[in-house]
């Protein structure tokens, strides 16, 4: 998969400035006809309006960047500000927020909703993962998993939608789930061999379950192992073992 | 090469047992590879007497290997000397070594014990050392005894007769492979480092270093059964000995003895794979599981352990509710267990241990990078180890479903503790330039990590120092400080599993 764009710098990265919520954005997708443009509001509206208000149009439920439209329509800041707020006020055009950019000033036609690459999918809300929903869902997965002992995407869906028909999870969002789940290694994963345990299962399916958590060595339970200064720390330095905060506490702490 | 911290953790080794002196001398080797005496003497400044003690104090003590070498374009050769690493190390095992034969062969304990202590022993002086330590009041062992004893340590692997004391080594004829490198495997060769190479030039043939001392004294003629062993290269075979028996006797008087770590190692090895796995067995397995280990037959490899079927059920039998399993239970719950067979070995079921020690290894590390860090880079971590590529960030943000700005956090804490690293690529898109950021597990991690548990154990073993000194100059706080003194020896043998993990399993 190639790369997409997307300026992320780790270090600096920006504080999400004046972000404004968008205006009625439905959690759910809205349906599948597509709209198409309305030739009686075109015709009302103002020349420059009317161009920008297509190109928005066009770029559907992805919307569009502030920057992207000026560039398109060789408009300069103020003026491209200017036409785009009279959009929204008509109501014809909402401002969005990009997940994955929340200072990017994002337009879109009202007509539309919001893709998942802008909101970010079901997790997301307002923009800010949902971690409420995300912790519920993954709950939901590890008690499928329980309860089967071994089981496949597939499976763990069907067990929640029969437990919960309103839990409105697509089986696309179970998988990212479980695969968030099996990084923790709060599950693995494991081909079907089709036998045992695996029986209802047809031999080479990916299935899952429930994994045993690593076993770490002495490193953790020693003040070396998690120090953060072991790079400096040597017996002639001004960091050393015999001086050391650390260990002092560690050996206290058993009498 | 070994890192920083393991030089000074062997240097620290040897100084505790053997004094400053000899551990400058082991330091310098470490430090600088294979020299000679000349050039030792030039770089420590110290005498020629004082060099040659501390490296005859190391070479019977396995720690040093001596070679000779071509010097120049002549005929002329020149003696090497050459630090052993993993042997200064093995030093923090040997009570762990005494415990497996302790548990294997009782009887031979004491025998194993002279050899730790004093590296190299000739049979005579073993016999000596083993008659003058007898308990007193009950009889001392006879010379047939002991002898006995030993045979069963060599049979079973624990004890060899130590290598060549100073082979020729020429490092620009090493391709073609010697005619004494009976361990070598036929097909694919790793690349070995010099001191492999050289230990293997060294290294006798597994005939040789095995083959028991034969029974050879007169009256007892009912004292041949443990002969039958003894399977040496033609110089040993029974036949000759009546001719040769004056020769034999007096060659066994000269022969040495030593360890053989290797054995130990892998034992080790095992018993830590059957422990780790043990904790994650489902109930009702455990029993297949041992039964699995006790029946094992020798490999001629260190990577895997294979038992044939008939032995695991047989020990199985013996074992409490092992009567009732049957055959097709027995062998499903070895699939599970990962102990596999092969179509052209039906019979014989085979566990990679080297597969279980990678999983282990990662573990530990994984775990430790949590404990460091936090679940959130834990995550993020073994996302960028699966993958094993380049990751972008808006990708790790997805694939672990976290918060971008705890993605970000986290990151910058993996970066700067050195576990990942990241790049920046310039994009260029329609609109103009740009760039994102990709991230990736550094190479180097598992060398970091490995130098940190010598530095860790160095730590320690400084610490346990500090109170031990402290102990001697007395003070009223006597049991406290011999109590936390307790509590470092443990952590530092708990510790030691970690170093066998990653550096000698
Ligand atoms: S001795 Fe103290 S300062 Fe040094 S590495 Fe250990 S914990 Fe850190």
């Amino acid at each position: 998969m190639p790369p997409r764009k997307r300026p992320a710098p780790p270090l600096e990265d920006p504080t999400p400035a004046s972000r404004s919520p968008p205006a009625d954005q439905p959690s759910e997708p809205s349906d599948s006809a597509t709209p198409t443009i309305s030739q009686s509001i075109l015709a009302k509206l103002p020349s420059q309006e009317r161009q920008m208000y297509i190109v928005i149009f066009e770029a559907g439920s992805k919307g569009m960047w502030m920057q992207d439209i000026r560039k398109k329509l060789m408009l300069g800041p103020q003026i491209g500000n200017k036409i785009a707020r009279n959009l929204v006020s008509m109501k014809l055009v909402k401002e969005v927020s990009d997940v994955r950019h929340r200072s990017k000033k994002v337009f879109m036609a009202t007509d539309f909703q919001p893709s998942a690459e802008i909101t970010g999918g079901t997790w997301y809300h307002d923009g800010r993962l949902d971690s409420d929903a995300v912790a519920a869902a993954r709950r939901s997965c590890k008690a499928q998993v329980e309860r089967l002992g071994v089981a496949t995407a597939q499976m763990i869906h069907n067990g929640i939608l029969r437990d919960n028909p309103n839990a409105g999870y697509t089986i696309d969002k179970i998988r990212d789930i479980v695969r968030t789940m099996v990084l923790d290694k709060v599950l693995e994963e494991v081909k079907s061999t089709g036998e045992g345990e695996f029986s209802s299962i047809r031999s080479g399916t990916v299935c899952y379950r429930v994994a045993w958590a690593a076993e770490g060595g002495m490193m953790e339970g020693i003040p070396c192992g998690i120090c953060p200064r072991i790079d400096e720390c040597s017996p002639e330095g001004v960091i050393s073992p015999s001086t050391c905060v650390y260990y002092k506490k560690w050996l206290q702490m058993d009498f | 090469m070994v890192s920083q911290h393991g030089i000074l953790l062997a240097i620290s080794i040897i100084s505790d047992h053997f004094g400053p002196l000899v551990s400058k001398v082991c330091g310098c080797l470490l430090r600088h590879g294979p020299l000679s005496l000349q050039d030792i003497i030039r770089r420590l400044q110290l005498s020629s007497g004082q060099v040659k003690n501390s490296l005859l104090v190391l070479i019977q003590h396995n720690c040093v290997q001596a070679y000779s070498t071509p010097r120049g374009s002549g005929d002329k050769t020149v003696t090497l000397y050459l630090a052993i690493f993993d042997n200064v190390l093995h030093r923090l095992r040997f009570s762990k070594f005494l415990s497996l034969v302790r548990v294997d062969i009782p009887e031979s304990e004491v025998l194993l014990e002279g050899l730790l202590q004093n590296g190299r022993l000739t049979f005579d002086q073993l016999v000596g050392r083993t008659i003058s330590k007898a308990p007193e009041g009950s009889p001392a062992p006879t010379r047939e005894e002991i002898r006995m004893n030993f045979n069963k340590l060599v049979y079973a692997h624990y004890v060899e007769r130590c290598p060549r004391p100073e082979p020729f080594f020429d490092p620009l004829a090493d391709e073609q492979p010697t005619s004494t490198r009976k361990r070598a495997p036929k097909a694919v060769e790793i690349v070995l480092s010099l001191e492999q190479k050289i230990l293997r030039t060294a290294a006798l043939s597994d005939a040789e270093r095995f083959s028991e001392i034969p029974y050879f004294m007169e009256g007892s003629s009912n004292a041949n059964e443990h002969d039958n062993h003894a399977v040496a290269g033609g110089k040993r075979k029974h036949e000759d000995l009546e001719v040769d028996e004056e020769d034999s006797i007096i060659a066994e008087n000269e022969v040495l003895w030593r360890t053989n770590f290797e054995k130990f190692i892998f034992c080790l090895k095992k018993k830590f794979c059957a422990e780790r796995k043990k904790t994650k067995l489902k109930l009702g397995t455990h029993v297949i599981w041992e039964a699995f280990f006790e029946a094992n037959v020798t490999n001629n490899d260190s990577k895997t352990v294979t038992s044939p079927i008939n032995r695991i059920l047989e020990r199985v039998g013996q074992k409490e509710g092992g009567t009732s399993m049957t055959l097709d239970q027995i062998i499903s719950v070895l699939n599970d267990l990962e102990c596999i067979s092969t179509t052209r070995n039906p019979e014989d079921f085979t566990f990679d241990l080297n597969k279980l020690v990678e999983a282990c290894r990662n573990d530990e590390i994984e775990s430790l990078v949590k404990k460091k860090h936090g679940q959130e880079a834990y995550t993020i971590f073994r996302l960028l180890l699966k993958q094993g590529c380049p990751v972008e960030t808006d990708e790790i943000t997805d694939r672990t479903i976290l918060d971008k700005q705890v993605v970000h956090g986290t990151l910058y804490k993996l970066w700067k503790d050195e576990y990942i690293d990241s790049e920046r690529v310039p994009y260029v898109s329609g609109t103009g330039g740009s760039q994102f950021f990709v991230w990736r597990v550094k190479n180097t991690y598992r060398e970091q990590f490995i130098d940190h548990l010598y530095h860790t154990a160095l730590n320690l073993r400084h610490m346990v120092n500090n109170l031990a000194e402290l102990l001697l100059e007395g003070t009223k706080d006597e049991t406290k400080l011999r109590n936390r003194k307790n509590i470092l020896v443990l952590a530092l043998t708990r510790h030691d599993e970690s170093l066998m993990l990653f550096h000698d399993f």
